[in-house]
């Protein structure tokens, strides 16, 4: 019942941004392209009857040829759910913040960058989270090369001064 | 040189410091003792599990889950066994339901006792922190006998359960189920009760309801703000559409409510153990799965409501024996994001007492 | 019943017939050397009170610990665990002694033997039986009370000198809170004062034959416990060593003998604070006759001690805000209203007595 109210929502928005409108294992997904990623989910925080106003989890991914940003919505009001992933392009991933939408997104986006690389435009701080600042490299892209174990049990030459 | 400006103390706090619970650390600005700015620094504690998980089987990560928020590792073993079967399509037998339940719900008090007893000891209330480890050590007895170890349990697979309780196992959560109600009277009485704990927990560290919601706050953090919002209730998963049980909301905001509120989980969680062991079934605890499990290709989102908030697991598979992303979410990482903007104001000793009320455990914050 | 008097009164003054036949040695027993050695003697007797108690009271602190919360404690070394304590002071004994780079070396060294120093000060005033004053002079409440403040220094020297910020956020706590104390505790001890119309120990404890001043003057006992946990840097008013806060405090960087002189001192000051609180308020070396003063005397430190352990364990630390709100706004006018009643109770008496 709720799904199909919340479907029929979905589908609108997606005709407003050129998005498609896929469901897995019953969960709505919108695909949409990244510039338009802002009005998508100030659409869905304002779904009538079915807001979809509590911004659950948001992570990357790789999908090879492009990157997805992957938001999952909620709702503290009900049981609907909608998942919208934005397509990324992989040699400039640069997306708009949510952290304007919800402050909530603060970390999650500080976290994909870290990861992905993906620069989240207007973010208060984007710097990294988990790695150190001088980190090289985003580890979880697939082509991200991890050390073999030989390398890494070489014991780190200890400079003076450090 | 003027004598009556005061200079801005930067105190770098942690990751080794007493009231840091595990490897976090962040950097206070003081004015005297009042602090203007704080600066969470996170990663002391990063191992990579979702890059791990990458190069891991699907059986291959249940361990890995226990060390997230090694506090509640049911807990962990549940969201990340059920997100695949979810996956799968696999139906668990009712018995295993029924366990899975019964250790969910341990987990949920152990970890809640854990919280109580270091925020008692972020405050120095030495004794409340032994009452309470003394209690948790009987549930810590419990997953001994069932699993084999204390802490990161690992007792759930992919389609059931690992192990079967042993028959003393049925006593024991008995007298524990039967001495819970003495033991939070104590733990009220020592700690809660008293007038400085009251003074220092009382209207510090206000989260309103609308900072909550837009900050991504879950679990008891958000129930102490007046949401009432519990996945148990909203979109249950498992079988607890059949349990009799009511989700605590506080309007507090403060401090003192995201500590209690959990005495008041630890009631239903009794309630529903009760009913679980009343209502077992007997039966096989394993369903028939695949020794190699190969989930089809698609990508699936599951949600437990963790002691310490929501966690949630995304897995997209590619059809192959190993995830071709898995996504951790972590309650803890995103409810530490209202320490710099709560804390704002309050004096040192607020500070320590207010991130001890998040329940942070870094294993779940880093990864 | 003659000879059992008589060996009780033998007991009675067991210490003073010792310190008699020691002058008595002398050609003149009130010379100048008499008096030397009598004082060496004294000083010798006051810094073995200091460290025994410091040795049996951290081991006594930590069987209270284990006992409020309910766990064994320490009880592997030796019978039932009482030898732990010369083991930790062996171990602190055996460990580097380590100065920070950036410290000011000279505070940094002086601090613990300064705040060592301070318990044997005071504890020599201390009436352990009837004319058992190692020094007995007549303004000794006064003078107690001015020797225990300088350990607000020593914590603010420590506190500077390690060159920490952590030290220096306790040490400055610890100038914050001692000094606003100190002004409740010293108005809590006027009330006796005015009784008894001296400042002289010895006295105090004379008049307290028939009642103890605790009956007397109840508010003030109660203040003065309050005021004396938040001198000695007590839990719940631990805010100058708070481990979760600032680590330990002005103890951050101290290692060895060095933290161990600190924790002498904290222990020994814990002792002369409880002799205080016997000797004005409990009746000092006053008790039935079956037992000889000083034992008394004793045991009522014990029990203080006992009481503060027991505070300790069980209460959660105080905020700063609410620690100055207690003595500025609680305890200070509290204090005062005590002295104007204690001032309106002796009028009343001496009117009825008709003086």
């Amino acid at each position: 019942m709720e799904n199909k109210k919340l479907s029929r929502y979905v589908d609108e928005l997606a005709a407003r941004v050129n998005g498609v409108v896929e469901e897995s294992l019953g969960v709505l997904v919108l695909k949409v392209q990244a510039p338009y990623i802002i009005e998508v989910l100030r659409g869905a925080k304002e779904f009538p009857f079915v807001p979809c106003d509590f911004l659950h989890d948001l992570c990357g991914v790789d999908c090879g040829d492009h990157f997805e940003v992957v938001y999952q919505l909620s709702s503290l009001h009900g049981p609907q759910l909608l998942r919208v992933k934005a397509i990324v392009d992989r040699e400039n991933p640069v997306i708009d913040s949510a952290t304007h939408v919800w402050e909530g997104a603060n970390y999650l986006e500080r976290e994909a960058y870290d990861m992905f690389g993906i620069k989240f435009k207007g973010h208060p701080n984007l710097k990294r989270i988990y790695m150190w600042d001088d980190f090289e490299g985003y580890p979880l892209r697939k082509d991200y090369v991890t050390e073999p174990i030989e390398v890494r049990n070489i014991v780190r030459t200890r400079i003076e001064g450090e | 040189m003027s004598i009556d400006k005061t200079q801005e103390l930067v105190l770098n706090m942690g990751p080794q410091h007493p009231s840091m619970h595990g490897l976090f650390r962040m950097v206070v600005h003081l004015e005297g003792e009042t602090v203007t700015h704080i600066d969470p620094k996170l990663g002391y504690l990063h191992r990579g599990m979702e890059k791990l998980a990458e190069s891991r089987t699907y059986s291959q990560f249940i361990p890995y889950t226990d060390r997230l928020d090694y506090l509640a590792s049911p807990h962990n073993n549940w969201a990340y066994v059920q997100a695949v079967e979810k996956l799968m399509g696999v139906e668990i037998p009712e018995r295993a339901e029924y366990l899975r339940i019964i250790f969910g719900e341990l987990a949920r008090i152990a970890s809640h006792q854990v919280c109580i007893a270091s925020t008692a000891l972020d405050m120095a209330g030495w004794s409340a922190w032994s009452y309470a480890f003394r209690d948790r050590e009987r549930i810590c007895d419990m997953y001994e006998m069932t699993a084999g170890s204390r802490l990161t349990v690992n007792i759930m697979r992919i389609g059931g359960m690992s192990a079967e309780p042993p028959e003393e196992f049925w006593p024991a959560l008995q007298s524990f189920l039967d001495d819970t109600p003495e033991m939070l009277e104590e733990y009220y009485g020592i700690f809660f009760g008293n007038e400085i704990a009251m003074g220092r927990l009382k209207n510090v560290g206000i989260l309103t309801k609308e900072m909550a919601e837009n900050l991504s706050i879950t679990g008891p953090v958000l129930r102490a703000s007046g949401v009432d919002f519990d996945v148990r209730k909203a979109e249950p998963y498992s079988i607890y559409d059949r349990f009799d049980f009511k989700v605590p909301v506080r309007t507090g905001c403060d401090s003192y409510d995201r500590t209690i509120i959990r005495m008041d989980e630890i009631v239903e969680s009794i309630k529903i153990i009760k009913q679980a062991v009343r209502d077992i079934p007997g039966g096989p605890i394993m369903a028939k799965v695949p020794k190699v499990i190969k989930p089809p290709v698609g990508e699936v989102y599951h949600r437990v409501e963790n002691p310490k908030g929501e966690l949630g697991f995304y897995i997209v598979s590619d059809g192959t024996t190993k995830p071709s992303r898995l996504r951790i979410r972590p309650a803890t990482f995103i409810n530490l994001q209202m320490l710099p903007i709560v804390a704002k104001g309050w004096k040192i000793q607020d500070v320590v007492a207010i991130f001890a009320t998040l329940d942070a455990v870094l294993g779940e914050v880093d990864k | 019943m003659e000879t059992l008097k008589y060996l009780m009164e033998t007991l009675n003054n067991l210490f003073l017939i010792i310190a008699e036949f020691i002058r008595g040695l002398f050609a003149d027993p009130h010379s100048v050397w008499a008096n030397l050695t009598m004082n060496v003697i004294n000083f010798i007797i006051v810094v073995i009170i200091v460290v025994l108690a410091a040795l049996i009271l951290i081991l006594l602190e930590r069987k209270v610990a284990g006992w409020t919360s309910q766990r064994p404690g320490p009880n592997r070394l030796g019978p039932r665990g009482w030898f732990q304590t010369i083991a930790d002071a062996l171990k602190l004994m055996g460990k580097e002694d380590v100065t920070p780079a950036g410290a000011d070396k000279f505070i940094f060294k002086i601090a613990p033997m300064i705040i060592f120093c301070l318990p044997m000060m005071t504890l020599a005033v201390i009436p352990y039986g009837r004319g058992m004053a190692p020094i007995d002079i007549d303004l000794g409440i006064f003078y107690f009370v001015a020797i225990s403040s300088i350990s607000t220094l020593c914590f603010l020297m420590a506190g500077w000198g390690s060159n920490n910020k952590y030290s220096l956020l306790g040490g400055m706590r610890a100038v914050a809170q001692m000094i606003s104390y100190e002004i409740p505790l010293l108005f809590s001890l006027l009330g006796v004062v005015m009784i008894t119309q001296s400042f002289n120990l010895g006295v105090i404890v004379e008049a307290q034959d028939t009642i103890p001043f605790i009956v007397l003057q109840p508010i003030a006992f109660v203040i003065f416990m309050i005021a004396g946990l938040a001198e000695l840097n007590r839990a719940p008013f631990d805010l100058v060593e708070a481990d979760q806060e600032v680590v330990a405090g002005p103890f951050t960087e101290y290692t060895g003998l060095r933290w161990g002189l600190f924790f002498l001192g904290e222990y020994g000051n814990m002792t002369a604070m409880s002799a205080l609180a016997a000797t004005v308020f409990l009746g000092g070396w006053q008790g039935p006759g079956f037992l000889p003063g000083y034992v008394w005397f004793f045991m009522k430190v014990g029990v203080m001690i006992f009481i503060m352990m027991w505070v300790r364990w069980t209460f959660p630390r105080i905020r700063i805000d609410h620690l100055m709100h207690l003595a500025w706004k609680v305890l200070l006018p509290l204090s005062i209203v005590n002295i104007l009643l204690t001032g309106l109770g002796i009028y009343i008496y001496r009117f009825v007595m008709g003086g």
